[in-house]
């Protein structure tokens, strides 16, 4: 895993989640947590070009440490947000919590450097685990039952995946994970495709996420918010660049999601609809195909990775304190949580691709990428959505939470905030404001050196089009504020649609099937119980009289084994996900470090 | 002010909390409204004096096209979202019995 040049960023997340349980617990063992993200900034700024990690497994050669410009753009924004992620968890006393996150940011790293698609199948199982249970934490019946439905939308997804690259080894006889050309594509690329849209919640697979993200735990949200979505921008521009079918999916992304965004009252939902948008702008990017466009969707995941986690801890801030994070309940809380809204404000402003701040570098780069590729509409459409954006999360949100926008909500008692919080969003406020003052902190990362100079953000007439955007934009939201002013209610989005095929296969399950069950069991006691008690009484004869005498103790061992076994079997979904987990890592450790 | 853990509604404020509690005090919201205002004008007149080498779309040649673009389309998002789209497709917010 480690080697002169090169150490796998994984390694230290996944030897920490394995020791954390064994750790005293005098809290200490917290400090710990900033090793793993340290280790992985190292790994993510040094490790130099090549395959670094191959393993010969069933006949297959396993690359797990496959570094090239492109991965190593997206471990490095990983690898910080893991370290401004833990920072602000670090309060959290629960070992569960930063287990999960712990094994998520393995999955995470995992699937960057993986060279094939099998390395890539596990490590994307092992996120969509990790994920489930930040959410399953949050310990709420709305929080397990949105887990539930979590997982097993991306059980679903990773099926659709495992069964492309399965079908694609049949047709190629290789488990390669290298661009597909969209000409000679066949249904296997389409399958895989399908299984990465579903993780990028590409528009209409995307209502798994402001299902879930709204009801994680304020710091699960955090590390879910930078993770999966941007993995799977990661392996879409890895494999599918330059099809065009993302190009008119990342256009409808990013209007569907601040259509969704400016209807919300919830906030973190609000934050969620608004990664369906700006996801939009790096699957756009990455259909349009060109180093530029390319060049952008990298730099726009590294910008938003860094502004979308700020917004998450500064509405969990809000939610820690207030303890609530819907709109028509909170108001006026500038005053009281001035530090939180000035942090909320960087992110906001960063989003919006406000001059000064990251965005502004990122978001322009694909727009005129689109734009100078004569994708008129891609580029309009992503000039919609940044209206849309910046009328939402730059200013209904903020006005209605934090400014004016309500009388402000003076009775209501806010706990303190602990200091670890205010330094994680302090982190991220620094390097969204950074990278928009200093482009060249970002761009000397992105994968197509060739192209970076072909775009220069900071020009007299960019940032006056940016002003005179979102300026007049800002008109809009205060002549229409009343209008926008939120409410409580449920948007029907497209989770109707899986919630009507979860209750069809409920109604599969306890209807037809259980009447054939129900006669089929009927007949197995009449017929089956009664041979089997028989046989079962001369085997116990047998067994007794002859194979005890043998071999000594013998079927006392094997009752024990098989009452262990039943104690597994409780019908928990979470004991069955710890299990899985841990028995997949035994095997994987079996192999990584005994071949 | 700390009571068992929680800040009372008096909490003692910090500097910048202070500045921005008096900017909800009456008569601040216009003065800060008029500043907006004002600074959309120069933005307005600078879109006049600074041309556009490189336009994209054709329209985006005139001067008062982003303004118009951020205003018209602004002013139509939210109408549709909030006038056309949300009537017909809002709910309870328990309508799933998840809460």
């Amino acid at each position: 895993m480690a080697t002169s040049d090169f150490y796998h960023p994984s390694l230290a997340f996944l030897m920490m989640a394995a020791v954390l349980p064994f750790l005293p617990g005098n809290r200490r063992w917290k400090w710990l947590l900033l090793l793993p993200p340290l280790a992985a900034i190292y790994g993510a700024f040094g490790n130099a070009p090549g395959d670094h990690l191959t393993i010969s497994w069933l006949g297959q050669t396993l690359r797990l440490g496959h570094v090239d410009a492109l991965s190593q753009v997206f471990a490095q924004v990983f690898a910080v947000m893991s370290l401004a992620g833990l920072i602000f968890s670090l309060h959290v006393n629960d070992k569960a919590q930063h287990m999960a996150a712990l094994l998520y940011v393995t999955g995470g790293f995992g699937c960057l450097l993986a060279g094939d698609y099998l390395t890539l199948f596990v490590f994307w199982e092992l996120m969509s685990i990790g994920s489930a249970f930040l959410v399953m934490l949050n310990r709420t019946r709305e929080s397990v039952l949105a887990a539930f439905r979590y997982f097993l939308y991306h059980v679903a997804g990773g099926l659709l995946l495992l069964a492309g690259l399965l079908l694609r080894y049949r047709l190629t006889g290789s488990f390669e994970f290298g661009p597909i050309d969209p000409a000679a594509a066949t249904y296997a690329d389409y399958l895989i495709l399908a299984g990465f849209c579903v993780n990028a919640a590409v528009v209409p697979l995307h209502a798994w996420l402001p299902d879930a993200y709204p009801r994680g735990t304020v710091t699960g949200s955090v590390f879910m918010c930078a993770y999966t979505t941007k993995t799977a921008v990661y392996v879409l521009a890895r494999a599918f660049p330059g099809w065009d079918v993302l190009a008119v999916a990342g256009t409808v992304m990013a209007v569907y999601g601040v259509v969704y965004a400016s209807m919300e009252n919830n906030a973190r939902r609000i934050l969620s609809y608004h990664i369906v948008s700006q996801v939009g702008y790096m699957v756009a990017g990455i259909g349009v195909g060109t180093y530029m466009t390319l060049n952008g969707a990298s730099a726009h995941a590294y910008a938003h990775i860094l502004y979308k986690g700020l917004l998450f801890m500064a509405t969990g801030a809000v939610l820690y304190s207030a303890g609530t994070q819907k709109l028509d309940e909170l108001g006026g809380l500038a005053g009281r949580l001035p530090w939180v809204m000035v942090c909320y404000m960087v992110a906001a402003l960063s989003i919006s691709g406000m001059p000064l701040f990251n965005g502004f570098v990122s978001k322009t780069m694909t727009i005129a990428g689109a734009a100078e590729a004569h994708r008129t509409l891609v580029a309009l459409g992503l000039e919609l959505a940044a209206v849309g954006t910046f009328i939402s999360v730059g200013l209904k949100l903020p006005y209605f939470a934090f400014w004016g926008g309500k009388p402000p909500d003076r009775a209501r008692e806010l706990r303190p905030i602990p200091a670890n919080m205010y330094v994680g969003m302090a982190l991220l406020s620094i390097l969204c404001l950074a990278q928009g003052l200093y482009p060249e902190m970002l761009y000397r990362f992105l994968p197509f050196q060739e192209a970076v100079g072909h775009f220069v953000p900071w020009t007299a007439w960019n940032v006056l089009q940016a002003l005179m955007l979102l300026g007049f934009s800002g008109l809009a939201f205060y002549l229409m504020r009343k209008v926008i002013a939120p409410h409580k209610a449920l948007n029907l989005d497209f989770d109707w649609f899986y919630r009507l095929v979860g209750r069809a296969v409920i109604f599969l399950v306890s209807r037809p099937l259980a009447a054939i069950d129900g006669v089929w069991t009927l007949v197995w006691d009449k017929v089956g119980v009664r041979t089997l008690r028989g046989l079962g009484l001369l085997s116990s004869w047998f067994d007794r009289a002859a194979i005890d005498g043998v071999v000594d103790g013998s079927a006392k061992g094997v009752k024990g084994l098989g009452s262990l076994a039943a104690l597994l079997q409780n019908g928990r979904l979470q004991h069955y996900l710890g299990l899985m987990v841990v028995l997949g890592l035994l095997v994987f450790a079996f192999f990584w470090y005994g071949l | 002010m700390m009571m068992n853990g929680k800040m009372s509604p008096d909490e003692k404020k910090s500097l910048l909390g202070q500045f921005l509690d008096a900017q909800l005090a009456p008569g601040r919201p216009r003065i800060w409204r008029n500043a907006f205002l004002a600074l959309l004008a120069a933005i307005a007149v600078l879109g006049i004096a600074v041309p556009n080498h490189h336009p994209h779309f054709g329209y985006d040649a005139y001067h008062f096209f982003w303004p118009a673009f951020g205003l018209g389309a602004g002013l139509v998002l939210i109408f549709v979202v909030k006038k056309i789209i949300q009537p017909i497709i809002k709910k309870p917010e328990d309508h799933y019995g998840d809460l």
